[in-house]
């Protein structure tokens, strides 16, 4: 009997110390066990919802995962100015306004073991504009020579922006011999490979050890997505992330004068409204100027984002040649915004507070999204001020935004979009305000911006170009058929010992060479 | 012998003069908070929509006492007026599933057959979803706003009522006074409002008086994930939610209507416990 209670003892207690060992196995991160360097990075984008399903650039807007965690790179790179140079490519020629000559760097090559050279960027950009819409109505390539390490590109039409859009996302190089898998993974050319792709959860990286550029310092990185700011904010505090993307900016003072680098940047991500023409109220021009000047810019940009932005005028931020400081808007003033709708014949005969005419009062929809945490805060600090001015705005802030555009259930659409991705102006404008826009969702149209449009997209010279952008911007601006709230700063915060995680003008280069962990 | 019995009837006595005194303070109580619901526009100090955003997120005391939020709207007027939303709603979703729930239930007991077969295996089905799941789906699928939050759970919570009332019919329906009644010529009608009701009328008040608080808290928590009042609308749940982020920058965003509602729904848990032992003396003291 005492023998038999004794193995017992004896078996729980090895019980006890293996569950407790696995237990502490499991809570450890694998770095401590195998001494490699780990990187745990958290990010709210890398999603379904947000078109970017996987790393592979061809498709939607993955090309935005594929460049920022380091495992595509472009032709060219963004500088700081968002001026194109040379990155895969060492330097180009504008042959003709239709031919340009690419020479492209020796020595680099894909993580599938094959060289970069002029056939295999020509493969990747063939396959590139047969599927993928956006970037083939934008380089509008004609023909391609590959000879060597010289690319000739032919374009249909002259494109001046050609190197510009050449640096977008979806202009990462990869691989089409190796091909693109099931689950969308692609050899690229940068630091890091993906080794596991899962849409929605995330990706597990390790370094590139034939890297072109240096030596990638992290053997294995965990990008994860974690939708909610809230839940980001706490991994981070916890320590199980090393660096941290997209964190509500309520968090960001938990991370100030600590152990925590916070680097921040302004871009051209930038919060807007469109008016909808197909609603008569805003087919008044008073109307949609009293609207443009109840919104608070000022107060949203520095209270309810605590100054992480910059109030807007136009469309693009200062820090680009065409931006805020070259235009002027309707400003915020509540009294003039009366004053207009009164004249448009809207004042408040009832006394209920609301403007009315007719025996019909001013309700405005407002429609917005909340994956974008600014958006849901802009809609109701506008939803205040419009009641000063008397009009009723009902709020619609739901992630089926767009099956109440398709159906036209909505007066005002507020979005944030990154007006000059590629450092070029022409974008904002065929996307957004043209009769060709595919983003015209307001239908808007103006015949001066039409004939501007027209001249922009055959001037090749720089400085003309931002003359041009400047003058269609305030074009749209006098319209009051777009009103711009405010130009996001957007801040990614570095764990202790973690160096070369910086934010960058353009939001595209964030896991690179550089980074570290110590 | 008879020392015992008076002893024991002495402190009956006693029990019943501590739940009436109960029962006044409790009641005392919820009348205070539905009070403060009712004149809820009259007592707040400030506009509770109205935003400043210079005086954004302004710790509690001085002329905020609660503080305010990120809109720099005032913490204590948007409780007050909040309470107006929560309780309103919870009391108009027991009200709505208490008299849909006993309906059917009396509707059940009293005809039986293959209707009564009928909506009680429907109501078996109500039951076996788990009740917030089905309340998030319906919610969700029926756009948000506090009215369809009302249905969604009104939708699963009627079935309870309609098990405790059918049971109350079928046991009082053999009772003598019910075959006498019809045979002093009553119609079934007038025997449901004058016999039936009135003697099922007890567990189905102490039911739903209970429920009461645990609505207060099924309302705010779909508030919270969004699906109930929408901004800017005060509600407790959605300031919460609202406030969330803010947890460990400004606590008294959340605490705020955190407390109202921990408060809140207390109070009705105590007084619905009270007027269960005043109304059901079987249960008193479990």
């Amino acid at each position: 009997m005492k023998s038999e209670s004794l193995w017992k003892r004896i078996g729980l207690s090895l019980l006890a110390v293996t569950v407790t060992a696995g237990l502490l196995a499991g809570c450890s991160k694998d770095s401590a066990l195998t001494g490699e360097k780990v990187f745990y990075y958290g990010d709210t984008t890398f999603n379904a919802e947000n078109d970017e399903s996987d790393v592979n650039p061809h498709n939607g807007y993955s090309g935005w995962a594929c460049i920022r965690y380091g495992i595509g790179e472009t032709l060219f790179k963004y500088s700081d100015a968002m001026e194109a140079e040379p990155w895969l490519a060492t330097e180009y020629t504008n042959v003709d306004e239709t031919t340009w000559e690419i020479i492209l760097r020796d020595g680099v090559t894909f993580t599938s073991g094959r060289a970069l050279d002029a056939q295999s960027v020509k493969e990747c950009l063939e396959h590139l504009t047969e599927v993928h819409e956006r970037a083939a109505g934008d380089l509008k390539i004609r023909e391609m020579i590959a000879d060597g390490q010289k690319l000739t590109i032919q374009t249909e039409v002259p494109v001046p922006a050609l190197i510009n859009y050449l640096a977008e996302p979806y202009g990462c190089i990869i691989d089409m011999e190796a091909g693109i898998t099931d689950d969308g993974n692609v050899s690229g050319t940068g630091p890091y490979r993906a080794t596991l792709v899962e849409t929605d959860k995330g990706l597990t990286l390790v370094k590139n050890e034939n890297y072109w550029d240096g030596i990638p310092h992290l053997d294995t990185i965990y990008i994860q997505t974690i939708s909610d700011g809230d839940t980001m904010t706490m991994a981070l505090q916890s320590g199980e992330l090393d660096g941290a993307y997209g964190l509500p900016y309520a968090s960001l003072p938990l991370f100030e004068n600590t152990s925590y680098t916070i680097s921040s940047c302004e871009t051209s991500r930038s919060f807007f409204g469109v008016m909808n023409y197909d609603t008569e109220v805003l087919q008044d021009a008073r109307v949609r100027k009293a609207i443009a000047g109840a919104i608070d810019k000022e107060g949203f940009t520095s209270v309810l984002m605590n100054g992480n932005g910059s109030a807007a005028t136009g469309p693009f931020p200062t820090s680009l040649p065409y931006g805020d400081h070259t235009v002027t808007a309707q400003p915020f003033d509540l009294e003039t915004s009366r004053q207009l709708l009164a004249e448009a014949g809207w004042t408040d005969t009832d006394k209920d507070g609301y403007v009315d005419k007719n025996g019909r009062k001013l309700t405005l929809r407002w429609l917005t999204y909340p994956s974008r945490q600014e958006l849901p805060l802009l809609a109701e600090s506008v939803q205040a001020t419009m009641k000063e001015i008397g009009i009723d705005l009902q709020v619609n802030c739901t992630a089926n935004h767009l099956d109440f555009i398709e159906n036209g259930e909505w007066d005002i659409y507020a979005s944030a979009f990154v007006t000059a991705p590629t450092g070029d102006p022409e974008f904002f404008f065929t996307t957004h305000c043209l009769d060709t826009s595919s983003k015209n969702r307001g239908k808007y149209h103006n015949d001066e911006l039409e004939v501007l449009e027209e001249q922009l997209s055959r001037t090749f010279d720089i400085d003309e170009r931002a003359k041009l952008a400047t003058q269609m911007t305030q074009v749209i601006l006098d319209d009051n058929g777009f009103v711009f709230a405010s130009h996001l700063k957007m801040s990614i915060i570095s764990g202790k010992g973690v160096t070369g995680l910086t934010a960058h003008p353009c939001d595209y280069y964030e896991i690179t060479v550089d980074l570290d962990k110590n | 012998m008879e020392e015992r019995q008076k002893a024991t009837r002495r402190r009956r006595q006693v029990g019943k003069d501590g739940i009436k005194l109960k029962m006044i303070l409790f009641g005392a109580m919820v009348a205070g908070v539905v009070l403060m619901a009712v004149l809820a526009p009259y007592l707040v100090p400030y506009d509770p929509y109205e935003q400043d955003l210079g005086n954004a997120l302004l710790p509690p005391g001085g002329v905020h006492l609660l503080g305010t939020d990120r809109y720099g709207r005032d913490m204590l007027s948007r409780v007050i007026m909040g309470s107006q939303s929560t309780i309103f709603s919870a009391l108009l979703l027991v009200a709505v599933i208490t008299v849909i729930g006993s309906t059917v239930g009396i509707l059940c007991g009293c005809h039986g057959g293959k209707l009564d077969a009928l909506l009680m295996r429907v109501s078996d089905i109500f039951l076996a979803f788990p009740g917030m799941v089905f309340a998030i789906a319906a919610a969700s699928v029926l756009n948000g706003g506090i009215l369809n939050a009302v249905a969604a759970l009104a939708c699963i919570s009627w079935p309870k009522y309609a098990r405790i009332a059918r049971s109350q019919v079928m046991t009082i329906k053999t009772m003598p006074y019910i075959a006498a009644a019809r045979l002093s010529g009553s119609g079934a009608f007038k025997i449901v409002i004058k016999h039936m009701i009135p003697n099922i009328a007890g567990p189905v008040i102490v039911t739903a008086v209970l429920d009461i608080g645990t609505m207060i808290m099924e309302i705010a928590g779909l508030s919270f994930l969004g699906l109930g009042a929408t901004p800017p609308t005060a509600e407790w749940g959605s300031m919460m939610s609202n406030g969330r982020s803010m947890l460990q920058t400004s606590p008294w965003v959340v605490l705020a209507p955190g407390v109202a509602v921990f408060l809140t729904v207390m109070i009705f848990n105590l007084a619905g416990d009270t007027v269960r032992d005043l109304l059901d003396p079987r249960q008193r003291g479990r």
